[in-house]
């Protein structure tokens, strides 16, 4: 942290508001506002730390009206008269000074402070460091803190050293010494620096990383060089496991992505060897009636809506199963001996899908409630973030290639669709309905694209053209995974996936894309079948 | 069915997919020439479908709307403008061939069209070998003078680099590193080319900047993403990220952004073909102070962006038309700009052929919804535009963070290409 020489520019400021305090009550208030309004932007960073500080030096009341003020300039609300500043407030205008209310005439003509991206990291940072210091909930004060590490704009180590001081919970009280030690990586006493390297040791991050090492490469004292070296060595350690999982992760996420649009397919062209071209569709309809859900519980039921992506589950299903099987039963069992015209019949119906989804809904991505089980992250291990969208969408493709392996394996839909795929004649005359169970599958790899469909809305933008990023990869799954078998398909998205991650850093994604692309090639013109290829006659 | 037949048909099923529509010719019917009987055509080659539908097809709509404008005010040279609408289908050589069609057997007066370069640069060889007229709304890396094309948007030196060089400065952020983000193909490419110029001739290092591309459509970011956090947890000064991907990676770019926690004041994003539709089915709250720069933001003050507005607002009431009433973008004002300008011209030039009506650009003027007084010279076919940077706001759309004082002089090709 580089507090030092931006210290050196408070301090004319902090001088001035400290004279200022001995005049009139109100008058360093008025000071401390002035160069907010009026100021360059140096200028106005200054002010808002010195806001900051007066905030935190007095205490009480002045902790109180700092932080209505950072909080008035972040939210844009902060407004510059001839000579004041006032708080606009959604019918009434307040001087900033005094939070008396004033009429609008009494303030003249007002304008807006600039507010950058800068300023509003100072205002955010004060914010923080004062709500830290005067919320009566620990757990906002909690908050405070996580933002104050983070946000260091406005934060010094005597002014932590004072809330610390302050605080009266045990627990906050010592992560507030823990952070103020770790801003002492400067100080003139070696046993503070030492306290500071093991304090931001604590968290395992390359910025902390960055942050030792430049801090070591001019540390002259031996023992504290020590320290440095074996706290160092420890968080690149702890990063090296970290990036591992990460890429693990990253491949996982991506297969799950795959596998998820390829299922459905796996079904349908796997088991049954009609090319469905209207595959991305049926997702696309899944992510539609999942955004339906949603809607009809904002309107109906707003407690639930959390929990839409959930109830929509079977929604989703049955939607797409439905299209399909109105597909299967009006066009695709007429042409079961032809596949090409079944190539071309579906491609027929997912432009009449994609063309119908627009004239209703319009091109536009839909706007999904993100919950928070499918926002943020969870920070792992180094700097790996477990995304929970992510995660979400790795828990349905689990749980879905698990329910269909015990549908097929373990129950006597499956057993009849195994018969038929196999031998379909035998599996007639043996009083298999075949026609019955060709709609069936058909609904069931629909109704999986459905449930793909859900699971991607957190993730991808849902539009009436998303199906077409999943049609390619999904035949990809499918082909390279052996045509017909459910594990194929997973080892086939997970190979993808993570040989994907793999090469994208060292080569770029474009090149990524075309690698993975000449690996498949090459292993099909190897292994035409595919990793697994079902026994049976076609 | 055959094992061979599946992995035929399977990757017939492939190429199938990748081409988005087929040519569509005897969708447009023949008419009568330009100028002839009491109408003038003119013709849009924006995308209804494919990847760049969602904001390529409100471009259409915004034709006919000043179409109707100027009709309503009795049409130009007394003849009413009547506007052809086609379909490329996000598919770049579709332009060329349908751009074809409007010259040769619609015989438009002029083209208003493309979003990508590379549309542009597929419809370029068309409009020079019949000497037409393309009007061009978008903002690209330059590097380019046909007299065959108005230019309606700015070209880097008057839009990227204005922008850069505020991110640069103190006050907007100091950045002193550079992740430059982008889809392959040649906008972006150019436009960072550029970038690495304008730095080395600042003195930054190479060792402060990293170039990534990623395929046109692209939308895992996961990996990219870790990569711009390490990139920024890296000592040497402020990072900031600058976009180039198109379309529909925006939105997934910046979801990927939120949910591993990076903010604007940690690593701010430039994003140069980010617009408020893009926003759209986003929460941007966790993407406020991320930023962009163009020569139209919808928060633009003055009471000629209230009219747009306004106006916009009712065409999409009045028409039923399928895009947000109440978003508007860049090249929507920049097209709108585009068709008064090729009216004014025509007017002035009491003629639609092509080469007359090049001849009436120099001087013309024109009040843009911007607020900001438009004009071409005799030099070229640019149109001084102003210039904008935007920061994302709650309410999905871009507040105005810094504007131009005037419209600066375009520079097609840029002195920092070398290198």
């Amino acid at each position: 942290m580089n507090f030092l020489p931006r210290f050196r520019l408070i301090l004319p400021v902090m001088l001035a508001a400290l004279l200022g305090a001995q005049a009139a009550p109100a008058a360093p208030r008025d000071d401390l506002l002035a160069p907010v309004c009026t100021g360059a932007f140096g200028d106005q960073m200054a002010a808002l730390q010195s806001i900051a500080r007066y905030g935190v030096e007095g205490g009480g009341d002045a902790a109180a009206w700092a932080l209505r003020v950072v909080e008035a300039f972040d939210g844009r609300a902060l407004r510059c008269g001839a000579d004041a500043a006032f708080i606009e407030t959604g019918d009434a205008l307040l001087s900033a000074a005094t939070l008396e209310p004033v009429s609008a005439a009494e303030a003249g003509e007002l304008s807006s402070p600039s507010v950058n991206l800068r300023l509003r990291a100072v205002s955010a940072s004060a914010a923080g460091l004062l709500t830290l210091m005067t919320a009566p909930d620990p757990a906002a004060r909690e908050a405070a803190l996580k933002v104050v590490s983070k946000r260091r704009e406005a934060v010094t180590a005597d002014l932590l050293e004072r809330i610390a001081a302050a605080e009266a919970d045990p627990g906050l009280k010592q992560a507030v010494s823990e952070l103020h030690a770790s801003m002492l990586l400067n100080d003139p006493d070696p046993q503070n620096r030492i306290q500071a390297i093991r304090a931001i040791g604590q968290t395992a991050s390359q910025r902390n990383l960055s942050l030792l090492t430049q801090a070591m490469s001019a540390e002259k004292d031996p023992q504290v060089a020590a320290e440095a070296q074996s706290v160092i060595a420890g968080i690149e350690r702890t990063l090296a496991a970290g990036k591992l999982m990460s890429v693990l992760y990253s491949g996982m996420s991506y297969a799950s992505i795959l596998f998820l649009a390829a299922l459905g397919l796996a079904v349908i062209f796997g088991l049954m060897g009609v090319i469905n071209l209207a595959q991305g569709e049926l997702i696309m309809i899944g992510a539609y009636s999942t955004w339906l859900v949603q809607e009809g519980l904002r309107a109906a039921a707003p407690g639930l809506l959390d929990y839409y992506l959930i109830l929509a589950i079977p929604v989703s299903f049955a939607a797409s199963a439905a299209v399909g099987i109105a597909m299967e039963a009006l066009i695709i069992r007429r042409l079961y001996t032809r596949p090409l015209m079944t190539l071309l019949a579906t491609w027929a119906i997912s432009l009449l899908l994609i063309n119908t989804v627009r004239v209703v809904f319009g091109s536009q991505n839909l706007e999904f409630h993100q919950p928070g089980y499918v926002s943020g992250g969870v920070q792992v291990l180094g700097d790996f973030i477990m995304t929970m969208n992510r995660l979400f969408a790795i828990g349905i493709a689990v749980v879905a290639f698990v329910a269909v392996l015990w549908l097929l394996r373990r129950t006597m839909f499956g057993l009849n669709i195994r018969a038929v795929t196999q031998n379909r004649e035998m599996a007639g005359a043996a009083g298999i309905d075949t026609r019955r169970i060709d709609w069936m599958t058909f609904g069931l790899g629909s109704g999986l694209a459905g449930l793909a469909g859900l699971a991607l809305s957190p993730l991808y933008n849902v539009n009436p053209n998303m199906g077409a990023n999943f049609i390619v990869d999904s035949f990809m799954v499918v082909v390279l995974g052996g045509v017909g078998s459910l594990l194929g398909a997973v080892l086939a998205a997970l190979g993808i996936g993570q040989i994907n991650v793999v090469i994208e850093p060292v080569y770029g994604a474009v090149a990524a894309k075309v690698l993975v692309l000449l690996l498949i090639i090459g292993f099909i013109q190897w292994r035409p079948e595919g990793l697994f290829a079902p026994k049976g006659r076609r | 069915m055959k094992r061979r037949d599946f992995l035929t048909a399977a990757s017939g099923a492939a190429i199938a997919a990748s081409a988005s529509t087929l040519p569509v010719p005897g969708l447009i019917r023949r008419a009568h020439a330009a100028g002839s009987g009491d109408t003038v055509k003119i013709g849009c080659l924006f995308s209804s479908s494919g990847t760049m539908a969602n904001i390529e097809g409100r471009l259409n709509y915004v034709t006919k709307m000043a179409a109707d404008e100027i009709n309503a005010a009795g049409g130009v040279l007394g003849k009413m403008i009547e506007p052809v609408i086609t379909d490329p289908g996000s598919d770049w050589p579709l332009y060329a061939q349908l751009g074809k069609q409007l010259i040769q057997q619609e015989e438009v007066a002029a083209s208003f069209g493309c979003w990508t370069s590379v549309s542009r640069k597929s419809v370029l060889p068309v409009v020079e070998q019949n000497d037409a007229l393309l009007y061009y709304p978008l903002h690209f890396e330059g590097e380019e003078n046909s007299k065959n094309v108005v230019y309606l948007n700015s070209p880097p030196s008057s839009s990227v680099l204005p922008a850069v060089e505020y991110l640069m400065s103190e006050e907007g952020g100091a950045a002193k590193r550079f992740f430059m983000l982008g889809s392959d193909y040649v906008w972006p490419r150019t436009i960072n080319q550029q970038l690495k110029g304008y730095f080395k001739s600042k003195g930054i290092e190479e060792s402060a900047w990293r170039e990534e591309y990623v395929p046109l459509g692209f939308s895992n970011f996961q990996t990219l993403i870790n990569q711009i956090r390490d990139f920024a947890d890296q000592p040497g000064g402020q990072p900031i990220v600058i976009l180039t991907v198109v379309g529909n990676s925006i939105p997934d770019f910046f979801r990927e952004f939120i949910n591993q926690g990076i903010s604007a004041f940690d690593v701010p994003v430039l994003g140069l073909d980010a617009v408020e539709a893009d926003l759209e089915g986003l929460d941007t709250a966790p993407l406020v102070g991320h930023l962009n720069c163009w020569a139209y933001l919808q928060n633009a003050p003055g009471a000629q962006n209230q009219k747009f507005l306004a106006d916009w607002a009712k065409y999409v009431g009045d028409n039923d038309v399928p895009f947000s009433a109440d978003t508007v973008i860049d090249p929507m004002v920049s097209t709108y700009d585009g068709v008064h300008l090729w009216a004014m011209a025509a007017e002035k030039a009491g003629s639609f052929d092509v080469p007359e009506v090049r001849a009436a650009f120099d001087g013309l003027s024109f009040d843009c919804p911007s607020g900001y007084n438009i004009t071409m010279t005799g030099e070229n076919n640019y149109v001084k535009r102003g210039v904008f940077i935007g920061s994302v706001n709650e309410a999905q759309g871009f507040d105005v963070l810094w504007q131009s004082d005037d419209t600066p002089t375009p520079v097609p090709f840029s002195p920092y290409m070398q290198g």
